[in-house]
């Protein structure tokens, strides 16, 4: 090993959280387990979509919730399971928050892209960018002082997370979502600002009350049991 | 050994659905589940198509629209679904094309024509056809919800909505008597707003009771079973039927965990929003620790039973051929999508001149 290789080496693994990389996966194939837990979470959080819009009844419409508590859910996941936890957040939203409401194939399958690419990001961020830099890529310094005996950043933890997950990606959400739905013509222009409104502030509450819950209570459990993926697939 | 199977499930009065159960031997049991997503994507884009026809070009197809959505009920009741939808997601759906019409009505900016008189009180109570909608609409909800305030709502709001238009106010044929009580208010709006409002709420019916139709008349295991017939491998298409059979599981886990949690005083004494979206962020970790011990006990299971190792599997049994039934309605559809849609003819204009 050259110098140089060595130097990057131990940067990386200067953090606990430096096995979770950006990689294909840790070499091995999806074991039964992990198969049927990838199958089991994008149902739960199908499940979940079509909750967070029909439990406000009349005040959600077109699939748009004012408390869309599915968000953390899927990012979460995601840093969990990478490329499946993306998968479950899209598919959640076309079934669970499109087709189980009401809206067609065609129109949850164009709008669910807002639910798509906050997940995506945050993946390649946090374990691409965040990871190396003393960021938690499992949000585990959102509630923890310590995680495996390195102390971790916490306000700067907190300060990262509101502002890409809940005010850069949220927005850029919440464009995409709104906009589509307006292209196909099941909004219309004056009410364009106020359903902006709804879905950025809806999914940002969502998201700042329920993740470090989420984190807390289990993130230390699933990787007791080995089934944070290493890299994207696996 | 597989035909007794199939002969036991085609003996069954009625088979599991995604969100009901189905009565077999039914047309709409018959068909496909492939011909059953194309009859939703194609309703679904002259759906849309139709209500966002600009008003230069005509305006929207209204009398397609009312067409399209008397084709799902007929379809639904073919399916003989109709006393679930009527139990459930009839009155649960309605709020959405409702919204629907009041959001176009009011935020639908610029569009063209003379601008009419609408009254947000007319100055005196129409007795005629607006009372008959108040008191069947709160009548019915009543009779469903045995709550007074919850069919008040909706049987107001559609009282307004009718009652709103000048021409139904004044017309004898619609207003047969008038109690004057207090002033006037009034506002105006394009002469097209009420016609694409009402073209948005029709679309949106349409779109909503086909997804219903598609959801209360399919089972997961037919989707599975179609993925493999469309050349998927076994182990996607398992994939794909194990999301679909998840749904039901995780949705009764959820109502126990949130049983559990009432059974516990949960929600008691705090009354205010934010205790309670606090309450629900709670049922989270149960919630996903319960999926994960699930997926780890089934993940074993499939292993004991060779998944990993088997190479040549069983396939699913409920597997269907492509009938003449499935071909008449691709076709039916794929007519109607390149008359609307393509050809770009509008069946208002067959009798509005």
């Amino acid at each position: 090993m050259s110098g140089e290789e060595k130097t990057v080496s131990n940067k990386q693994n200067k953090y606990p959280w430096s096995n979770y990389t950006l990689k294909l996966g840790r070499g091995e194939p999806v074991s039964t387990t992990q198969y049927v837990l990838y199958a089991v979470q994008i149902a739960a959080v199908i499940i979940l979509s079509y909750l967070s819009v029909v439990l406000l009844g009349p005040l959600s419409y077109s699939g748009i919730s004012l408390f869309y508590f599915v968000y953390p859910f899927f990012l979460v996941f995601t840093l969990w399971w990478g490329i499946w936890g993306i998968l479950g957040a899209y598919i959640g939203c076309v079934i669970g928050a499109g087709l189980l409401v009401g809206l067609t194939p065609i129109v949850s399958g164009a709008y669910a892209i807002s639910d798509f690419i906050p997940p995506l990001v945050v993946f390649i961020v946090y374990r691409g960018l965040l990871a190396n830099r003393g960021i938690d890529p499992l949000w585990r310094d959102l509630t923890d002082k310590e995680v495996a005996g390195v102390k971790t950043k916490r306000v700067t933890a907190w300060i990262l997370f509101i502002v890409i997950n809940g005010i850069i990606l949220n927005a850029i959400s919440a464009e995409l979502g709104v906009g589509i739905e307006n292209y196909y013509g099941l909004i219309p222009s004056g009410a364009y600002w106020g359903w902006w409104a709804g879905w950025f502030f809806g999914d940002l509450i969502a998201m700042i009350i329920i993740t470090p819950v989420l984190v807390k209570g289990l993130t230390k459990l699933v990787e007791r049991q080995g089934l944070i993926n290493g890299g994207w697939v696996t | 050994m597989a035909r007794d199977d199939v002969e036991a499930r085609t003996s069954k009065k009625y088979v599991r659905t995604f969100i009901f159960s189905m009565k077999t031997g039914t047309p709409i049991e018959k068909l496909h589940v492939i011909t059953k997503i194309f009859m939703i994507a194609a309703m679904s884009v002259l759906a849309l198509y139709m209500f966002d026809i600009p008003v230069l070009k005509g305006g929207p197809d209204i009398i397609g629209l009312i067409f399209l959505l008397t084709i799902v009920f007929v379809l639904l009741i073919i399916s003989g679904t109709t006393k679930y939808l009527a139990n459930s997601y009839l009155l649960l759906a309605l709020p959405v094309p409702i919204s629907e019409f009041i959001w176009w009505l009011f935020f639908n900016e610029g569009l063209p024509g003379a601008r009419e008189v609408f009254y947000l009180w007319p100055g005196f109570f129409p007795i005629g056809i607006s009372t008959a909608v108040l008191v069947c609409v709160f009548g019915v909800v009543y009779y469903r919800t045995r709550s007074i305030i919850i069919a008040i709502i909706p049987a107001v709001l559609l009282w307004w909505l009718t009652a709103m238009a000048g021409t139904f106010d004044f017309s004898p044929l619609t207003t047969w008597f008038r109690l004057p009580i207090g002033a006037t208010y009034s506002f105006t709006l394009s002469s097209w707003s009420v016609t694409v409002a009402l073209s948005k709420a029709l679309g949106f019916a349409v779109m909503i009771y086909t997804s219903f139709l598609f959801l209360l008349t399919t089972r997961d295991a037919e989707i599975a079973g179609a993925m493999r017939q469309l050349g998927l491998s076994f182990k996607k298409a398992f994939f794909i039927a194990l999301i679909f059979r998840s749904l039901n599981t995780l949705l009764i886990d959820y109502e126990n965990i949130r049983i559990a949690q009432t059974a516990r005083a949960a929600g008691v004494n705090r009354k205010n929003v934010f205790s309670k979206i606090i309450d629900l962020a709670y049922v989270s970790i149960p919630l996903v620790a319960t999926m994960i011990r699930r997926s780890t006990e089934m993940g074993v299971a499939l292993y004991a039973r060779g998944f990993e190792a088997s190479k040549k599997v069983t396939s699913f049994k409920e597997t269907k051929r492509i009938t003449y039934m499935d071909v008449t309605v691709i076709a039916i559809l794929s007519v109607f999508l390149i008359y609307e849609v393509v050809l770009g003819h509008n069946i208002n204009n067959l009798f509005v001149r």
